[in-house]
């Protein structure tokens, strides 16, 4: 089979290609699905850097277990979590290797969120595309990765909560608190940055 | 102001995890509680705004370059490590049993063809006790000794080994 012909093939010829050993179908499914792994990599790691380096590891694993795939999902879908356990991983050694800080563990307990005054305005009204992206990429930014990664499982994964607590191992309070916490910052970060930015 | 545990159940009703009847309870007290509903606009925005968010992340690397390395990755993990015996050659295996073997003849030959000339007392041949690779013939009449060893430089054999041990 020709590359041409790749480029014109459906995912599940080309897994089964693939699973036959051919590495040009992997290849072309590689291009084919990315840009949707490197996103996902970098909207839990926000690091360019690792967020490549962890896809590109993702795909060895994935190349590497390619017998297990029987397609029951997505190919692409079964790639993310492939991706997404290797960035809770990372996240995790992250994790070990520094102090909590005093506002992270009040996070933890489910305070500071209540406080919160609501945001009444949309604070993302009325802005461009990339304008919009560029200011949710720095809120998330600035939530601890336990946060970071519920909204990610669950706004973009689009993970129901239990499924979000097997994968994050606590159980579904927490995630409920993680995922409200989340929410709540994200919407007063985006205020602050409207207001930083004058609009 | 909201109970902690209804801010969350609130949030429960807006992704669609809370049984039909709550969800209908929470249906209807938002309604008439407008802190409950302003609780439910911020965080519906939240979520709105977030989507499509992926989309515009793009891989800031070509698919050349970015396939390079993954398949280095691939073909290193795949690549078996080398086993002295079993990367020998049929001929290389061959020959570690002539080399020997040859030599042997070689002494054999040289030593029938002195004990015609010259009789039995005045040739010996033995094998270095030292060394069984090594066969030694004596040719005490024409003053001579020649030393016949089985294992000249083998360099296949030897490359082989060596790689082994580099990873």
């Amino acid at each position: 089979m020709t590359e041409t012909d790749h480029s014109a093939a459906d995912d599940r010829v080309l897994v089964r290609a693939a699973q036959q050993g051919d590495m040009t179908a992997f290849e072309e499914l590689i291009a084919r699905h990315r840009d949707k792994i490197y996103a996902r990599a970098y909207s839990m790691m926000r690091n360019e850097e690792e967020a490549i380096d962890l896809s590109q590891e993702a795909w060895v694993k994935g190349w590497q277990r390619l017998a297990q795939f029987h397609g029951e999902s997505g190919f692409g879908t079964w790639m993310t979590r492939i991706v997404i356990n290797l960035c809770l991983d990372q996240l995790r050694k992250h994790k070990r290797q520094r102090t909590e800080s005093i506002e992270e563990m009040s996070e933890e307990s489910g305070g500071v969120e209540r406080q919160m005054p609501v945001v009444t305005v949309n604070p993302t009204a009325g802005l461009e595309r990339g304008e919009l992206r560029q200011r949710i990429d720095r809120a998330l930014g600035q939530l601890s990765y336990e946060h970071r990664t519920a909204l990610v499982l669950h706004e973009f994964e689009e993970l129901e909560y239990k499924q979000i607590a097997k994968v994050m191992g606590c159980s579904i309070g927490t995630v409920m608190s993680r995922l409200f916490y989340a929410r709540r910052k994200m919407a007063a970060l985006l205020a602050d940055l409207k207001n930083e930015d004058g609009k | 102001m909201m109970e902690y545990n209804d801010q969350l159940k609130l949030q429960a009703y807006l992704d669609g995890e809370l049984p039909e009847g709550e969800a209908a309870r929470w249906a209807e007290r938002l309604a008439r509680d407008q802190e409950a509903a302003a609780l439910l606009t911020e965080l519906r925005q939240t979520r709105e705004c977030l989507g499509g968010f992926e989309e515009g992340v793009k891989l800031p690397e070509t698919r050349e370059f970015y396939w390079s390395k993954i398949q280095r990755e691939i073909e290193r993990l795949e690549t078996p490590r080398p086993a002295a015996t079993a990367t020998l050659t049929v001929w290389a295996r061959l020959r570690r049993l002539l080399v020997p073997a040859a030599g042997l003849a070689v002494v054999a030959v040289a030593a029938l063809v002195a004990a015609y000339r010259s009789g039995p007392t005045m040739v010996a041949t033995e094998t270095a006790v030292a060394d069984s690779g090594a066969m030694i013939y004596h040719d005490y009449a024409a003053g001579a000794t020649f030393v016949w060893l089985s294992y000249p430089a083998d360099d296949d054999v030897a490359d082989i080994d060596e790689e082994a041990t580099l990873d």
